[in-house]
């Protein structure tokens, strides 16, 4: 049999790879075998994380949103300020809310006022 | 994205300039220390390392350069508008946590009690107070602690409480009372206990350098004129039975 070369197929073939993994550490970057080992991973990862990319930005938004409540002593903790948007029927979702604060000094402090003071108001004219 | 709370244009979008109808009324504490004027999307006087987009006809020049209209192909959204702060969770840039320019605090630690002490103060340092929180970064404050030998502890701990150590060796088990240690090395007990309280790993580690633990009153601090730390903890004070 004559000698046969497969030429550039398994070249063209693991470029594909490549740059997946561009800027991956040492050997993971720049071997063929590691590099189809972490294009694997990476695009793994990739996947599951499009799902925790969704929870991780709400836990960070509610953490942030628990500082300034609990700085503004309005409410004692976020799950008040939550329980009195609700009741307040707002639809403002935390990720405007942590925005809002961190733009604007007192952004979140006026909401508090906006949806607390119509409670105490009651509560005075009850007594 | 529906509200019933009655907007004054209080949620301003980097597009338009929005004037905050209400004024000062709304700021109750003294410690917001908004202008009575920038209501709305304004660069933020209380925090003045952040490097916010502010309302483009309040900012004046203030960051925000008026791009003419026929250069505006030249340059990225971003740069004419301000950030698009509705779609893109604000992150730190350098300049927003410059060690320099952190807060510094100062606890008396005199017959406060020790574990709620130490809690407070690693969330101070974590930066866990402020609306900045960020995981990955380091955003908090510093803070001092003096009068260390006299913090306190309830119960039975002052003598029932062990600080173990351990050389690597075999047998190497060295363990102290709380006592013990008060008398050796009184700083170690606070610094114990706000490390377990702060995240285990590189940027804890940094972080635990910014805590400051002295015995007795003094410390080498004064140039950066620490404020008291602001306790809300009501059970923190030791009360002798």
């Amino acid at each position: 049999m004559t000698r046969v070369r497969r030429g550039y197929i398994a070249r063209r073939r693991r470029k594909k790879n490549s740059s997946l993994v561009s800027g991956f550490k040492g050997a993971h970057s720049r071997h063929t075998r590691t590099i189809n080992q972490q294009t694997i991973r990476a695009l793994f990862y990739s996947y599951r994380d499009r799902g925790r990319k969704k929870r991780y930005f709400r836990r960070l938004w509610i953490t942030r949103i628990n500082a300034v409540t609990r700085e503004n002593q309005i409410f004692d903790s976020y799950s008040q300020f939550i329980h009195n948007l609700y009741k307040k029927q707002s639809f403002l979702n935390r990720k405007i809310l942590s925005q809002i604060e961190i733009s604007n000094n007192i952004g979140l402090s006026k909401i508090s006022y906006k949806i607390i003071k119509p409670n105490k108001v009651n509560e005075e004219r009850l007594k | 994205m529906a509200t019933t709370i009655p907007t004054s244009a209080f949620i301003a979008t980097p597009h338009r300039c929005s004037t905050g109808r209400s004024s000062a009324i709304w700021v109750q504490k003294a410690q917001f220390s908004a202008s009575s004027s920038s209501l709305g999307v304004s660069l933020s006087l209380k925090r003045p390392s952040l490097r916010l987009v502010s309302v483009r006809c309040e900012a004046n020049g203030a960051g925000m350069p008026v791009i003419p209209a026929e250069e505006r192909w030249m340059y990225e959204e971003s740069e004419i508008n301000g950030p698009d702060i509705w779609n893109k969770t604000w992150y730190p840039k350098a300049a927003d946590h410059v060690n320099t320019e952190k807060t510094w605090y100062i606890v008396d630690a005199s017959d406060k009690i020790l574990g709620r002490m130490a809690s407070t103060i690693a969330n101070y340092i974590r930066g866990k107070n402020l609306a900045t929180y960020t995981p990955s970064v380091d955003m908090g404050a510093y803070v001092i602690v003096i009068n260390a030998e006299k913090v306190a502890v309830s119960g039975q701990k002052r003598s029932q409480k062990l600080y173990r150590r351990h050389s690597g060796r075999p047998g190497g088990m060295k363990i102290e009372t709380f006592d013990q240690l008060q008398k050796r090395i009184p700083e170690r007990i606070v610094e114990h206990a706000v490390r377990g309280m702060l995240p285990k790993g590189r940027l804890g580690r940094t972080l635990f350098t910014h805590l400051k633990v002295y015995k007795g009153s003094e410390h080498p601090h004064q140039a950066q004129k620490p404020i008291p730390l602001p306790i809300r903890d009501k059970r923190i004070q030791f009360v002798k039975k």
